[in-house]
């Protein structure tokens, strides 16, 4: 049996029909560039997410660079960010020539660890940049909290966090801006590169707008100098057919965790993902910790049973960052817990006999 | 009436676009792939160039492309002000700094002399563009830039399938781009672009940068970069699409002179060189009272458009590198006389002599 990673296709024959009458209607009114399409997806967004603004963007990562350049933010600046993510989150600070400003993850939620932030915050610091990773919320009250104090800028990363929620509040909607990637094996994913910003701020989602589309809001009066990141029309298409489902799913995706949680719980040799106080884990990715995961990793390949880990090497130790001069004692979980990670098959569509499968074969591992 | 009709282009060729589309959709497979490497190939194949890398835009081809000659703040780069923002947007971009040089009055592209002018310690390459489907003059741009030892990037976002003295458009210069936006001449259904050279180290680099500075694996990021991938979905529609451009671009080439024998004694027309196969992006004519005879036709129910209103040097967003109005008096006159009529290769003979008669009854 092949249980894969996600199962996009399952989803795909779920929702046949509207999808394909939706890439349709845009082929065949040619309107791929802009127009009601990506209107309309931004409107129906932000009216579910419960914002003001959501500007469709070319991708999640240029959503945060768009962000971090709404927010002026650059040359000479700061950012602080976690140090266990997918390369966007700093890579976006970096492409404003801004620095990057790297803190240790918590042991249990591999999630930024607010109590160091504070001793990281110089007179650069512009902005705090936390992300609720693999749908789960950062902190974000004391984050925010400190942002305050420091006078500090918030975007909420929440590429992996449409709709989770802290203290029944939506991320995204605690800071500045929020940041999404609509990447295909998103919580809510299209079917090709696709990004958004949310805001409540009038100004910010205005230059973001603009910058967006090539410093443009009117046809060839170019105000100020942008970059071309829009939404395709046909994704903005596809993502409106699959907007009103996004809660369902995530709740789909609650559930198969708990139904993971249930059959693993007996194996000592493996930690389950650790669910934090006040929070709506939204589980796009399901992760557990073993100290053997290189050899399980191999027997699940070998087993059919599609992984992933998420990620292999923390932020600061990847190459792209020699620079910084980083050194494994400055963020020692950050440092060990990539190590022992290991993402299992999660989507929607996972069925309980795939789940039992799944955990079966991890038992077997163990026992051997 | 349209200005580019590409709803006619979908009906011909429905059957291989929904098909090349569906088998991505229930393949599940939309980022990268093995549609892109064939879109590549055959890419590359065509305009006779080693390497081929599809990107997100023509916009981020560029931004890629220059993005491989390392550049410093306050590098300069030439270039023209008639045209799209983006090809100069992505020198800023880069903290460089862009340098205008005027235009040749006939063809529209850079003045290759003026380039010679231009020229300071500090420039380190010229961004050429092959403006409304024409090559610009790329022996003497590359002599130029030889002498200088400068880089030379053809900007072919318009010029996909065009001519230079018997060779591709997209081969002519050191690191080439394209854009394959729903309405150039090859277009596809969303945002795209390709960048071309047959230099080894900096296809790898492009390819490395396209997503997110990757080195061996996915995770395992060697320097900072971008996301700028072409999707999946887009390369399957010009993998239908591309096996009729060949016949595109002649059915261009014959609308095109059927506009010019109509209206050569009325407007100028364009040039086109005689060693340049135009693929005609833009049917452009130079008309005096423009705003009115856009008017006169816009009330005909003829679409038109202006490319460019205004010059680069004296858009907004440039005004920091301080050029004054009549910097560049060749392209601010063309941006006043210059309008774009309906083109493309489904465009029927009634529909253009109706055109052209209103242009015609328009001035007398």
């Amino acid at each position: 049996m092949i249980i894969p990673f996600v199962d996009l296709k399952t989803q795909y024959q779920n929702l046949k029909p509207e999808i394909d009458k939706a890439i349709e209607d845009v082929i065949s009114k040619t309107m791929f560039i802009g127009g009601t399409y990506p209107e309309d997806f931004e409107k129906a967004y932000a009216e579910k997410y419960g914002v003001k603004h959501c500007i469709s963007v070319g991708n999640g990562t240029d959503a945060i660079y768009i962000a971090l350049k709404a927010l002026n933010i650059g040359l000479g600046d700061e950012v602080i960010t976690t140090s266990v993510s997918w390369i966007a989150t700093s890579e976006a600070i970096s492409q404003t020539g801004a620095k990057v400003v790297f803190v240790d993850i918590e042991q249990d939620s591999l999630l930024i660890d607010v109590s160091f932030i504070e001793k990281k915050i110089t007179n650069k610091t512009k902005a705090i940049l936390p992300v609720h990773l693999y749908g789960q919320p950062a902190k974000i009250d004391k984050i925010k909290e400190l942002c305050d104090k420091h006078n500090l800028y918030l975007v909420e990363d929440c590429a992996q966090a449409h709709f989770a929620e802290f203290k029944r509040q939506r991320v995204g909607t605690f800071g500045d801006i929020g940041t999404f990637s609509f990447y295909p094996g998103k919580n809510l994913g299209a079917y090709g590169d696709a990004g958004g910003v949310i805001t409540n701020n009038d100004e910010l989602a205005k230059f973001m707008r603009m910058f967006s589309r090539h410093g443009s809001l009117v046809k060839h009066q170019h105000e100020i100098e942008g970059i071309n990141s829009r939404m395709d029309a046909i994704q903005a298409a596809i993502l409106s057919v699959k907007l009103p489902h996004i809660l369902d799913w995530n709740k789909q995706r609650f559930d198969n965790a708990c139904l993971y949680n249930k059959h693993l719980k007996d194996i000592k040799e493996i930690s389950l993902p650790k669910i934090m106080a006040d929070v709506s884990h939204i589980f796009h990715l399901y992760v557990i910790k073993t100290d053997r995961r290189d050899k399980l990793q191999k027997f699940l390949d070998e087993k059919g049973i599609q992984n992933g880990v998420h990620y292999p090497t923390g932020l600061p130790f990847l190459k792209a960052y020699d620079y910084l001069g980083h050194k494994e004692e400055d963020f020692p979980n950050a440092f060990n817990e990539p190590k022992k990670i290991l993402s299992l098959p999660m989507s929607p569509e996972l069925t309980e006999e795939q789940i039992i499968y799944v955990s079966n074969a991890i038992k077997e591992f163990f026992e051997k | 009436m349209r200005f580019i009709d590409l709803q006619t282009q979908y009906l011909e060729y429905k059957t291989e676009i929904d098909a090349q589309i569906n088998d991505v959709i229930s393949n599940a497979s939309f980022i990268m792939g093995s549609k892109i490497e064939e879109l590549e190939d055959i890419l590359a194949n065509y305009v006779g160039i080693k390497h081929a890398i599809g990107c997100a835009s023509g916009t981020d081809a560029l931004l890629l492309a220059l993005m491989t000659y390392d550049l410093q703040p306050d590098d300069e780069i030439i270039t023209t002000p008639f045209t799209f923002i983006a090809t100069s947007e992505v020198i800023s971009f880069l903290k460089a700094k862009p340098v205008f040089v005027d235009i040749k009055e006939k063809s529209y592209n850079i003045d290759p002399k003026q380039i010679r002018n231009a020229i300071t310690s500090k420039t380190k390459g010229i961004i050429a563009v092959d403006i409304f489907g024409q090559c610009a003059n790329y022996d003497e741009i590359n002599s130029v830039a030889q002498e200088n030892n400068l880089f030379v990037i053809e900007d072919a976002a318009q010029s996909f399938g065009a001519e230079y003295k018997g060779k591709k458009a997209c081969s002519l210069t050191d690191m080439t781009c394209t854009s394959f936006f729903p309405a150039k001449p090859l277009g596809c259904y969303g945002d795209g672009g390709m960048v071309f050279t047959n230099n080894d180290k900096k296809a790898e680099k492009l390819k490395s940068l396209r997503v997110h500075g990757k080195g061996s694996h996915k995770y395992d990021n060697i320097q900072i970069g971008v996301n700028a991938r072409l999707d999946t979905i887009q390369a399957a529609v010009l993998l239908a699409k591309f096996p009729h451009y060949k016949k595109e671009i002649e059915l261009r080439n014959q609308k095109a002179s059927y506009y010019t024998e109509r209206l050569n004694d009325c407007v100028i027309t364009p040039h086109v060189c005689a060693h340049n196969l135009s693929v005609y992006a833009q049917y452009s004519i130079r008309a005096k009272n423009r705003d009115q005879l856009q008017e006169h036709l816009n009330t005909k129910g003829i679409p038109t458009a202006v490319h460019y209103p205004r010059p680069l040097h004296l858009q907004t967003a440039f005004s920091f590198l301080g050029y004054k109005k009549g910097a560049f008096p060749i392209s601010e006159k063309v941006s006043n006389e210059i309008v774009s009529l309906p083109m493309h290769p489904f465009l029927t003979e009634k529909d253009q002599d109706k055109i052209s008669e209103e242009i015609i009854s328009f001035y007398s």
